[in-house]
């Protein structure tokens, strides 16, 4: 009994090796829950689909052409500067940033506003899960 | 627009002022009376909340009136989405409200904010307060677009001990450009 708690305990570890932190992997799930109600083929995400969102240019609330990228830079693991006041941004990269992706009100928090500044709109669950796992590979 | 360095020895409360750097424009009543330029922000949420997409300007260098009207419209902020919740946006506007530049007049700069503005109005920027204007319309457009700098809300590029709440001349250094001497 006490061995197959252990070794269920280290697959748990390693299967989140590299993983969300426990209340970022529940904000994850809760994502997925509201992504399989709007499309009912929905597996997992996806994060091909989310450098698509992250890179791709579009007329912003500005009313100029603005993508993430514009603020975060198309490398994540290096500064960058914020393109409406100039000042640096740490890298997103939780890699070389381990802050990054760590804290979900904070997360919740920059991707209602980043969405709105981009895409005009608040980001659909699917879309926000697509762009964190973008985040997360890099 | 000459500078005087004044020696003032403060003999009648027993301090020992140093040095002052006076300008010729303003009273020079109240030079004695300044602790500072404005008051340093260390307040945490502050800092957290208000200083992530631009330097944390610090709550002295706008009145209470603008900061109440900023706080109520968040969610709009010069276009940007910078709303937060409601327990965080009640503290930050209580601390700023308290530390305003209308309660900050013993700081030199708080007070010329403050006195620049005339009571009707409600400036939304501290780059619209007439002090600022006056104390920045010399400088050439081409050294505030350049990408360094951005805007003049940017203190910090220029002011390099902005965040310790200093703006004397002296702590001045403009990026591809160095230190300012408009004499
Ligand atoms: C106008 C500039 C700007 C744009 C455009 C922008 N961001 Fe941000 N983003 C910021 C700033 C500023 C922060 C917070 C400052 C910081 O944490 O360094 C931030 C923080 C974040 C965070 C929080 C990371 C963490 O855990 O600390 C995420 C996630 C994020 N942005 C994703 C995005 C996505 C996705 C887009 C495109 C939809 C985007 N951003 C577009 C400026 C921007
Ligand atoms: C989401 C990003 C964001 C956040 C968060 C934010 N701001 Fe701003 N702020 C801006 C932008 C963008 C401008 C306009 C920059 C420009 O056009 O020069 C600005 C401008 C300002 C200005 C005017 C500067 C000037 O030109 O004189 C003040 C004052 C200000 N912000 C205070 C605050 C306070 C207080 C908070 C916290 C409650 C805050 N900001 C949070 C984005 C933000
Ligand atoms: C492009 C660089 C630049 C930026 C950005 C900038 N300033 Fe200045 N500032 C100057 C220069 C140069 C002077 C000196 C003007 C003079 O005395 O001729 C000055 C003067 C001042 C003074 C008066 C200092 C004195 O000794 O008389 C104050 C206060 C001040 N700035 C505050 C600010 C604040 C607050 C911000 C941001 C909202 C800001 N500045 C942004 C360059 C800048």
């Amino acid at each position: 009994m006490k061995k197959q708690l252990a070794l269920l305990i280290v697959s748990g570890v390693l299967a989140n090796a590299g993983g969300f932190n426990p209340s970022m992997q529940g904000y994850i799930d809760s994502l997925k829950v509201e992504a399989k109600k709007s499309n009912n083929s929905f597996a997992d995400f996806n994060a091909k689909r989310g450098e698509l969102i992250f890179t791709s240019k579009h007329i912003g609330k500005r009313g100029r052409e603005i993508s993430c990228a514009s603020c975060h830079g198309a490398n994540l693991s290096l500064s960058s500067q914020n393109a409406f006041t100039n000042k640096s941004i740490e890298p997103l990269s939780p890699r070389t940033n381990p802050k990054r992706l760590t804290n979900v009100q904070d997360v919740q928090k920059w991707l209602k506003r980043n969405f709105n500044d981009v895409y005009k709109r608040e980001g659909t669950p699917q879309e926000k899960g697509d762009v964190l796992y973008y985040i997360k590979s890099k | 627009m000459k500078k005087i360095l004044l020696i003032v020895p403060f003999l009648l409360t027993g301090v020992l002022l140093v040095a002052v750097m006076a300008d010729d424009d303003e009273d020079h009543r109240s030079i004695g009376r300044s602790i500072g330029d404005v008051a340093v922000s260390k307040d945490a949420t502050y800092i957290k909340e208000c200083g992530s997409c631009h330097f944390a300007y610090q709550p002295g260098l706008l009145p209470k009136r603008s900061w109440v009207k900023m706080m109520n419209t968040l969610d709009n902020h010069f276009k940007d989405d910078a709303s937060l919740d409601q327990k965080t946006t009640k503290y930050i506007t209580n601390y700023l409200v308290k530390n305003s530049s209308d309660n900050a007049m013993d700081y030199k700069r708080s007070r010329k904010i403050t006195n620049s503005i005339s009571v009707n109005q409600t400036p939304h920027r501290i780059t619209k307060t007439p002090y600022f204007i006056h104390k920045h319309d010399e400088i050439p457009k081409k050294i505030i677009v350049q990408k360094e700098v951005g805007t003049l809300g940017n203190c910090i590029a220029c002011h390099t001990a902005a965040d310790r709440g200093i703006y004397s001349e002296r702590a001045i250094k403009i990026p591809n450009y160095g230190r300012w001497d408009d004499d």
